[in-house]
């Protein structure tokens, strides 16, 4: 599938290890981990002595099982803030979304890890020497970083914005851009394609074939459904849209050209799918997701849970790579529990987009303020169509007792990281139940 | 694309970083930023920064106080702000939900020197105040980054300055010893009234017009820079 020149080589091969030697690499890197947080991290050091893990030894991989899993508010509590030998210079915020912001450490050494697979994923998606890159401003994640790095290594020339992927009123200011620099290689937010594709629909053709230039865009953010990466592909004229997926605590994925889930970086990092009791489940069932960087540098994560709701894809990818596929649903801001279930914007998304006119059309997902209510409630933009079939659909394919949806009509929903509302809220945006009856 | 004016860079091919600006493009070659990242290290020394500071930003992920902070954020750039002061160095995006979350942040750190784009501090002030969060100025140095037409945000009179106009590629800090802000010597010039890059080709001429005045004598932090202060206002020195 893919052609593999002498440079691209080292890169390469662990994507093409046998699963025996990767997990044997794996298993030295976690020891290391774990030695090096024992001596050097004061908040690990307290979390396992707690736990009688001081002088615990992993054998296999397995072994991992028995550390305490944390989460943001452990390292919040617990001192995160105490600086760790070798933890590095920059610092990044994470969103904060969910709770109150962390703060991240970036060494050199751990950009030197991390650059690598930056590079191998980038060259999945067709970044190639001499092109021009569109990037991220590198300021915004530990992971845009390692991308500007990336693409001058890899022999590209770096292009920037000005403003901020997290504002859609600089899409004109990355259009500017765009129009002038013409790059080859897009990196932005799926939010942020979507505030373009808005943008550009309503421009008129005052920005027509603007993007038509561009190979690729490597988007991270949001999970992106089959059809939905092709309505972007067909609206935004561009050859292909790859999902990047990755964590500010070193979860690190990749989509190969066959699109099936991003592939894990698993030389960098150590994922795990765990179910609310902490245990590893197996692919094809969803959990959290747990992360455990494979560098004793920078900020160090030993199985911290990220909130990501994400399931490992069974079998392997027919692009020959022996690193595992994850596809990561949402988080406790882009999902709801229902009648026990918890139900990802995504799978409604899925379910929806089988009627090909509302692919597109951007939903909330509505949180009730009963617990475990039985019934899904969805806001969808646009006029109503088929409701009683797509209701019927929603309960057939999530497995749910009842599903409502509610159509918007002209009301815009801004697509963010954020996919669930409060009933509350909607009735602040002028949504009240003579509107949602209304079809 | 343009080619006018870049950095060292004589050909397209030689253009490495292209990083738009309000109202401009800034085009770099290979080694042209390490110039830029020692100068700003200069400002901040200016502004009382000492060898080792943690420093935040809040700014855009594009102006030259981000992407100059760190190696580890442009590539091309081999020494950033935090390799030449032995520090640290974060960057708070400008993005009102971003500057809403700054209070927490900074709770987490020790921050030395705290840098605040302009155009947010009045957001900043508000999120402060929600989340009963105050700078201590014993431990943090605050300084808010203008462009030279901006004006001084009310609440931020008592902040250190720094002049900030991206286009020109132009950082200048207010100097502590002197009060004045400093046009470092052989960077930039003053020609017909407006403030010219002599080192970066991308750059344009910035005019500085009647807001200030040219101060004549000279400052030891600086003895050949030449030194500005904004008309009408007292001089404000810091040290001494
Ligand atoms: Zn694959
Ligand atoms: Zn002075």
């Amino acid at each position: 599938m893919r052609s593999l020149g002498d440079d691209q080589a080292a890169e390469a091969d662990a994507e093409r290890w046998p699963v025996e030697r990767l997990a044997a690499w794996q298993l030295d890197r976690l020891c290391e981990v774990i030695d090096f947080a024992r001596k050097e991290t004061p908040f690990y050091r307290r979390l396992w002595s707690e736990h009688d893990l001081t002088a615990r030894k992993l054998e296999r991989l397995e072994d991992l099982k028995h550390f305490p899993i944390t989460t943001k508010e452990d390292l919040l509590r617990g001192g995160s803030a105490d600086p760790t030998p070798g933890e590095g210079p920059v610092g990044f915020s994470t969103r904060g979304t969910s709770g109150k912001p962390l703060v991240v450490w970036l060494s050199a050494e751990e950009e030197e890890v991390y650059v690598r697979p930056t590079m191998r994923g980038f060259r999945w998606a067709g970044l190639k020497k001499g092109m021009t890159a569109l990037l991220t401003s590198p300021v915004w994640h530990r992971l845009a970083a390692c991308e500007a790095h990336a693409v001058a290594r890899i022999g590209g020339r770096c292009a920037f914005f000005w403003g901020s992927i997290l504002n859609p009123r600089h899409v004109e200011s990355f259009l500017r851009t765009l129009d002038e620099v013409r790059p080859e290689f897009v990196t932005t937010t799926a939010p942020f394609l979507f505030w373009l594709v808005r943008h550009l629909e309503s421009a008129g053709n005052s920005h027509a074939g603007a993007l038509r230039n561009v190979a690729a865009i490597v988007v991270v953010g949001l999970p992106l459904t089959p059809r939905l990466r092709e309505h972007l592909c067909q609206r935004l004229e561009v050859g292909d849209i790859f999902e990047r997926g990755g964590t500010q605590e070193g979860a690190a994925l990749d989509e190969c050209a066959v699109h099936s889930a991003p592939h894990v970086h698993e030389d960098v990092c150590y994922l795990e799918v765990v179910d609310p009791q902490g245990r590893p489940v197996p692919a094809g069932r969803r959990g959290n997701l747990v992360v455990t960087k494979l560098a004793s540098a920078g900020s160090i994560f030993v199985r911290y849970n990220t909130g990501d709701i994400a399931a490992f894809v069974p079998g392997r990818c027919p692009c020959g790579s022996s690193f595992r596929r994850l596809k990561i649903y949402g988080r406790p801001e882009s999902s709801v529990e229902v009648a026990g279930k918890t139900i990802a914007a995504y799978d409604v998304r899925l379910c929806l987009e089988e009627d090909q006119t509302l692919v597109g059309r951007n939903l909330l997902l509505v949180r009730e303020g009963v617990q475990s209510p039985q019934r899904l409630l969805v806001a969808v933009e646009g006029a109503g169509l088929n409701t009683e079939e797509l209701e019927r659909l929603l309960c057939d394919r999530l497995g749910l007792p009842g599903a409502k949806i509610m159509w918007l009509g002209d009301i815009r929903v801004r697509w963010g990281f954020r996919e669930v509302l409060d009933r509350r809220e909607l009735r602040s945006m002028g949504l009240n139940d003579s509107r949602e009856n209304r079809r | 694309m343009s080619l006018a004016g870049a950095g060292s860079a004589a050909s397209l091919q030689d253009v490495r970083l292209v990083i738009d600006v309000p109202d401009g493009r800034l085009l770099f070659g290979c080694g042209d930023l390490d110039l830029w990242a020692e100068h700003l290290v200069w400002c901040y020394e200016l502004l009382g920064v000492k060898r080792g500071a943690t420093i935040a930003v809040q700014d855009f992920g594009t102006s030259p106080l981000a992407f100059l902070g760190s190696a580890l954020l442009m590539p091309h750039l081999n020494q950033g702000v935090a390799e030449r002061l032995g520090g640290k160095f974060i960057c708070l995006d400008a993005t009102a939900d971003r500057v809403a979350l700054t209070p927490f942040v900074l709770t987490q750190l020790e921050i030395d020197l705290f840098v605040v784009r302009a155009e947010v501090v009045g957001l900043l002030g508000d999120a402060c105040r929600k989340a009963a969060f105050e700078f201590a100025e014993a431990r943090t140095r605050t300084v808010v980054a203008m462009d030279v037409f901006e004006p001084v945000p009310a609440a931020m009179a008592s902040w250190r300055r720094l002049l900030l106009s991206e286009s020109a590629m132009l950082i200048a800090p207010e100097c502590e010893w002197c009060g004045c802000f400093h046009l470092r010597a052989g960077l930039y010039r003053l020609e017909d009234g407006a403030i010219r890059n002599l080192r970066l080709k991308s750059a344009q001429n910035r005019p500085l017009n009647d807001h200030y005045v040219i101060v004549r004598e000279p400052c030891a932090k600086g003895p050949e820079d030449l030194r500005i202060r904004r008309a009408g206002e007292p001089c404000r020195k810091w040290s001494r």
